[in-house]
């Protein structure tokens, strides 16, 4: 066990590595440079001046010696300047994680809590209305295009009933008296990204809650528990459900990274200020500081909690030996 | 349940032919009605993608014509040029093409079509309704007459699904964005397939050293998540790739850019899928035969292994489509993907969140195409899937 998980550290390791690698050496290939954005708008600016300014920042050397300069001041816990936001990286990086980790958390559980029971339901009465019609809309939870689902999310309840905020986090400039008055108000504002993200989940997981549920209930030990004279609820519940859990609980942990990417979108198309909208707007704006770092952060949250998944799931089932 | 209905004759007789491997996987994919229809679906939007430059000319409309007058028309409307902006055109006409405005100009009075002087002759002619214009014009019956006629055409247009931002038709980027948004979609789960192919037959046959690195590689793409990473590298100005900037198309570069980078980053399952299948297949007696037999490495792996991993193949390819529409959709829409003027489904719903209090039409439409699409791929490959798959075969 203990050799297996250290195995699966050095793996995640060197992927982060080898990915924060890649990405340092994707930005040098953008548009624009810093040096670029000064020439832009200081035309006055000669030959000698853009030389001196790329040397000055390092700009002329290969791309493995910045590389490594980076990663020397980000492992000193100096994660850089953000050029938009004017203010050090880490400043920005808290909330912003925060905020996505509970539209995230939010979004599974949510998703988790309508899909599983109705998986199991469909399972239990294959071929009926229900599952037909459920397994409609899991296709089209499936094939829906996770941008669009919050535009058209916005545009029923935001522009046509005017009941939740288009876009944003918080109210700004409002000034709640207590606690509660300020978890209203971001509740409020969270609503709409939380139904989009959980909606695209949702279709995944009923699909999945289904098929392991049908694969439990046709095992052996299923037939005699029924044959000892068991209550239904005794089966479903005690000895098919939990078994159908293990492969469920390991879709679940994949799906933190399909979770993530759906984020980015969810939290663009609703300006919700999470650290999926931070990659894509540091991105776009050459916030090369920024960039690197909530890339880096959030692709090796997503790595991490993978590997707990993994982990956890050989204590959800004795069965599988890790080699 | 099903009732039991009792066999008919043909029924009978059917069961006792012996049926090919297709017939089987055929008459199986037909009992999936959603996969039928899907199917369909496909073809119908296939058919409007390859025929979009015909009905372009048949509606009379250019896709990238932009009309400023006529921004976030409603559906449903029909836009007729102001006298000043028929005008404008005409006079763009004649400064670009002196020599035909001219001759123009002087069958019309020749022919008595008009009853002002040769200078005037044109801009009288277009002062009329649409139709009357176009009939002058044909009454020519001369070349220079013809080439004037799609500008006259364009003074008043139907709109079906109303006008964008800059007053280009909906309908029509519809149907040229469907051609860019499936051609990327299946040209991406071809190619990704192919790269899944030929790495995971070489990880499955090989074994070992290579095996591992190639499996690691794989396990590690399939962890990231995908859209965040595919911000960053679509991010890349292609220009800037040493090596890469001379290969381009010009003016297709957002759209082969698009390509590459999903490819990239689609082949990981058809590769795992075909490693799969060969290292059972690998040891089954007749490649032992094969080998014993002197075949090389390459006839195996394409003569005898290959036909066994098509199938399931095909699946995933069709499963691929869906997938990478919806990513391409999704880069596009975020202004990294297809480049404007090329219409995609993404980029035309690029600005949606300030659109949707213009004209909500504009957010909607390309949204439904989208989905439509990808549910009709997913359908199809759910039902190839349970056609190809022996387990499911119910006889």
């Amino acid at each position: 066990m203990l050799t297996y998980i250290t195995r699966r550290l050095i793996q995640t390791l060197v992927v982060i590595a080898i990915l924060s690698y890649v990405c340092f050496y994707i930005m040098t290939l953008m548009p624009g440079d810093p040096v670029e954005m000064m020439i832009a708008s200081n035309p006055r600016i000669t030959s000698a001046d853009v030389a001196r300014l790329r040397e000055l920042y390092g700009l002329d050397q290969p791309s493995y010696v910045r590389y490594m300069n980076w990663v020397e001041t980000v492992s000193k816990g100096d994660l850089g300047y953000s050029r938009t936001y004017k203010v050090p990286v880490t400043e920005i990086m808290g909330p912003r994680l925060w905020n996505t980790f509970v539209l995230s958390f939010w979004a599974l559980l949510i998703s988790i809590v309508i899909s599983v029971p109705l998986g199991v339901y469909t399972a239990l009465k294959p071929g009926g209305k229900l599952d037909y019609s459920l397994n409609l809309l899991s296709f089209a939870g499936i094939s829906i295009p996770s941008f669009w689902l919050g535009i058209l999310l916005i545009i029923i309840f935001a522009v046509t009933l005017g009941w939740f905020p288009a876009s944003g986090t918080e109210t700004i400039g409002f000034q709640p008296a207590n606690f509660w008055e300020a978890m209203k108000d971001r509740a409020w504002y969270l609503f709409l990204p939380t139904i989009s993200l959980s909606i695209q989940q949702i279709g995944r997981f009923v699909r999945f809650a289904r098929s392991s549920m049908l694969e439990a209930m046709r095992n052996d030990y299923i037939r005699t528990a029924k044959a000892k004279g068991l209550t239904r609820n005794i089966i479903v519940w005690q000895h098919a459900f939990r078994n159908a859990l293990i492969p469920l609980i390991t879709v679940l942990a994949l799906s933190l990274s399909t979770l993530f990417s759906g984020a980015i979108l969810t939290e663009t198309v609703f300006s919700y200020q999470g650290v999926g909208k931070l990659v894509y707007d540091s991105i776009m704006s050459n916030d090369f500081n920024v960039a690197m770092v909530s890339f880096i952060i959030s692709v090796s949250m997503v790595l991490i909690m993978n590997l707990v998944a993994d982990i956890l799931y050989g204590f959800a089932d004795p069965r599988i030996a890790y080699h | 349940m099903q009732q039991f209905k009792e066999p008919s004759a043909i029924d009978i007789k059917n069961a006792e032919t012996a049926q090919s491997m297709w017939q089987i996987v055929l008459s199986q994919f037909l009992e999936h009605k959603m996969a039928v229809a899907g199917g369909l679906i496909i073809l119908f939007f296939l058919t409007i993608s390859l025929g979009a430059d015909i009905i372009s000319r048949v509606m009379g409309i250019d896709p990238n014509k932009q009309n400023l007058g006529a921004r976030y028309e409603q559906p449903l409307t029909r836009i007729e040029f102001s006298q000043d902006q028929k005008e404008i055109e005409i006079e763009n006409w004649i400064k670009a093409n002196p020599s035909e405005a001219s001759r123009v100009q002087k069958d019309l009075v020749e022919k008595q079509l008009v009853t002002v002087p040769e200078a005037d002759a044109l801009y009288d002619v277009i002062s009329l309704p649409k139709l009357e214009a176009l009939e002058k014009l044909k009454a020519l019956k001369t070349v220079e007459a013809k080439s004037l006629e799609p500008i006259v055409q364009s003074f008043s247009s139907y709109h079906v699904f109303g006008t964008d931002e800059v007053g280009r038709d909906v309908f029509l980027r519809l149907i040229y964005g469907a051609r860019v948004s499936i051609g990327v979609g299946i040209l991406v789960a071809i190619a990704s397939a192919l790269m899944g192919l030929v790495i995971g037959a070489v990880a499955g046959y090989y074994g070992g050293f290579l095996d591992n690195a190639l499996m690691r590689l794989t396990d590690a793409l399939l962890s990231l998540p995908l859209i965040p990473v595919l911000i960053v590298v679509a991010a890349i100005d292609l220009q800037k790739v040493p090596f890469l900037n001379s290969l381009l198309p010009t003016g297709m570069e957002s759209i082969f850019k698009m390509v590459i980078i999903l490819c990239l980053f689609s082949w990981m399952g058809v590769a795992r899928l075909v490693r799969g299948s060969i290292l059972s297949l690998r040891e089954r007696e007749f490649v032992l035969a094969a080998k014993t037999l002197g075949a090389k490495d390459s006839t195996i792996i394409l003569r005898h292994m290959f036909p066994n991993v098509i199938a399931p193949m095909l699946v995933s390819i069709t499963l691929g489509v869906g997938e990478s529409i919806l990513f391409e959709a999704a880069l596009s829409f975020l202004g990294l993907g297809i480049m404007p003027p090329t219409p995609s489904w993404g980029n035309m719903l690029n600005n949606a969140q300030e659109v949707i209090y213009k004209n909500i039409w504009l957010c909607i439409l390309p949204g439904v195409m989208i989905l439509l699409t990808v549910i009709s791929f997913n359908f199809l490959g759910d039902g190839l899937q349970d056609a190809v798959d022996p387990k499911s075969i119910r006889r």
